[in-house]
């Protein structure tokens, strides 16, 4: 079946990658990406999940299937002949589970280009959304499958702890896009000065790096300024107990515009829910087995902006 | 309504910037010209929220002094634009030119209605040739001054290392300084763009030709990078003499 058959009762024809990445384990990425994966699939896409979280794979758990045997590692190092043979089934028909290269992503010598590579194979999947799970932290690998994807979406709950988290994955992000985007050696200097919290030329933010990069150079000012623009993650404010808690993802899109230069904008929230960890313990997804609490509905929400392109919005 | 990241602008914390710290006082509350009293309200809580102490958004990103400042910031655009009779003033005054201009400057538009692109990333030092910004603001006090917690980036190397010149800065002594190093306005022009016109207006301190001083000031940073001396201090000391400042 060729893409344009297969796209064609959905309103949006192209195949997507959306990657969930945060800096700060345990705040839920693998549930989030489970259930996210889960409520697209029922809205009638055809969902691949890649559990890509190197410190903790649990994708298999969160969704009740056996952890599958073979990964895309297998398929990329061709020891089987279809990507599909590494997919394994879930309880929803139009939803499968890939377990992650995380093999390949151990080792800290894959290239830019061989990601390019596996970001490729991944959208050979004869389905509408590829979901991944990168996983805490800030790694090179993470940033860069996160910056290739169609939407990076950055999972934060409402602590301390996360947010400062979720802002060094921001920077850490776009200092990497910006670092790519770089043409001249003085510029990839600055930007690497910049990686630096304590850089001699007081660079804090990505402001103050295009400042910086100003001065030496106007064309590649612009360049960077482009870039700056085209980065737009995505924040999902997980763990929701307040309606304060909830207005958090606003003050963050805000704050982001206003002191880092980021375009970042506000997918949706999630409340805290008793529901959720009963059904954990259970190993059972709670937006299947209760599509009702609060959870899920808030995921069912998401889902949808996320394959609407819309974000919350302040409305006053 | 402001959405996502398109209602404010993205200024830094000024004074980090070669930019004109200036912001309004829309942008400081994140609001469209024509809010509502009941938005204005609404706004002023959620950025006095969001620059609360202790505020989960901005306490990793601000320093503790940053944001009582930006706190500040807010409440006072919030006390202005709250009454309308001051609103009405200072909306007058966003509506004037500092300078007569040589460049007509555009319909100011709301925010959301300008690109995204040049709403979050405003050029630092725009060119000779690019379109004016909305009009600054005259009578009314910055609503954004430099923030004092985070030390400018120092600029960068230019031979033997920059000067500072005593405040305030005169055309006259920029002339001389200029004349001493050897340095021509045509070298000045070619490096920093800035055509020979307007930096012989900032020698001979023709302020009724010189453009805004969101754009002086960026003229006056390159003008004094290229003569060696230091950008920030040279710029604010000519700044001093502009009359309408």
């Amino acid at each position: 079946m060729t893409a344009a058959a297969l796209s064609a009762p959905l309103p949006r024809s192209r195949r997507e990658i959306w990657c969930i990445g945060g800096g700060k384990g345990g705040i839920g990425k693998s549930l989030l990406t489970a259930s996210l994966g889960w409520q697209v699939a029922r809205m009638g896409r055809r969902v691949v999940l890649m559990d890509m979280d190197l410190g903790g794979a649990n994708l298999h758990t969160c969704l009740g299937v056996p952890q599958p045997a073979l990964t895309l590692g297998d398929f990329i190092r061709r020891r089987v002949a279809n990507i599909d043979d590494v997919a394994v089934e879930t309880s929803h028909p139009s939803l499968r589970l890939i377990s992650g290269a995380s093999d390949l992503l151990l080792a800290a010598n894959i290239t830019y280009q061989q990601k390019m590579r596996i970001l490729n194979k991944i959208r050979s999947l004869d389905v509408d959304i590829v979901l991944i799970d990168l996983g805490a932290g800030t790694s090179l690998n993470i940033l860069d499958f996160f910056l290739l994807a169609d939407q990076g979406i950055l999972t934060v709950v409402p602590e301390p702890t996360s947010i400062e988290n979720g802002y060094r994955f921001i920077k850490s992000a776009l200092f990497r896009r910006l670092r790519r985007a770089a043409g001249t050696s003085i510029v990839r200097e600055i930007v690497d000065t910049a990686f630096d919290q304590k850089n001699p030329l007081g660079i804090k933010s990505p402001l103050d790096l295009l400042a910086a990069v100003e001065r030496e150079d106007a064309a590649e000012a612009e360049t960077m300024r482009r870039e700056m623009a085209a980065f737009q993650p995505r924040f999902v404010v997980n763990q929701v107990r307040s309606p304060v808690d909830a207005s958090v993802g606003h003050q963050l899109v805000q704050a982001c515009a206003r002191h880092l230069g980021v375009r970042a904008t506000y997918a949706g929230y999630v409340d805290y829910d008793d529901a959720v960890w009963r059904c954990v313990r259970q190993r059972r997804l709670f937006v299947e087995v209760a599509p009702r609490c609060p959870a899920a509905m808030k995921v069912s929400q998401l889902a949808r902006s996320l394959l609407d392109g819309d974000s919350l919005s302040l409305m006053w | 309504m402001v959405s996502g990241g398109e209602g404010m602008e993205a200024r830094s914390r000024s004074g980090t910037k070669g930019m004109d710290g200036r912001r309004n006082y829309y942008d400081v509350l994140g609001i469209e010209r024509t809010a509502t009293l009941p938005q204005v309200e609404r706004a002023y809580r959620f950025c006095l929220e969001m620059y609360g102490d202790n505020a989960l958004a901005t306490y990793s990103l601000l320093q503790p002094g940053e944001q009582q400042e930006a706190r500040e910031h807010v409440r006072e655009a919030y006390e202005v634009l709250r009454d309308p009779a001051r609103r009405r003033a200072y909306d007058l005054s966003l509506a004037q030119p500092v300078f007569r201009r040589e460049i007509p400057p555009p319909a100011p538009a709301p925010l959301a209605a300008v690109p995204p692109a040049a709403v979050a990333f405003p050029a630092l030092e725009p060119p000779v040739n690019a379109p004016a910004p909305a009009p600054v603001h005259v009578h009314v006090p910055d609503p954004m001054p430099a923030a004092p917690a985070v030390p400018p980036p120092p600029p960068p190397p230019t031979g033997s290392g920059p000067v500072a010149l005593g405040e305030p800065v005169s055309g006259a002594a920029l002339r001389r300084f200029r004349e001493g190093k050897g340095v021509s306005l045509d070298e000045i022009a070619q490096k920093s763009k800035i055509s020979v016109r307007f930096l012989r207006y900032i020698e001979d301190e023709r302020f009724d030709m010189l453009p805004a001083a969101v754009y002086l000031r960026g003229f006056l940073h390159e003008y004094a990078r290229g003569v060696g001396l230091e950008p920030k201090g040279t710029a604010e000391g000519y700044l001093q003499r502009v009359p309408s400042l």
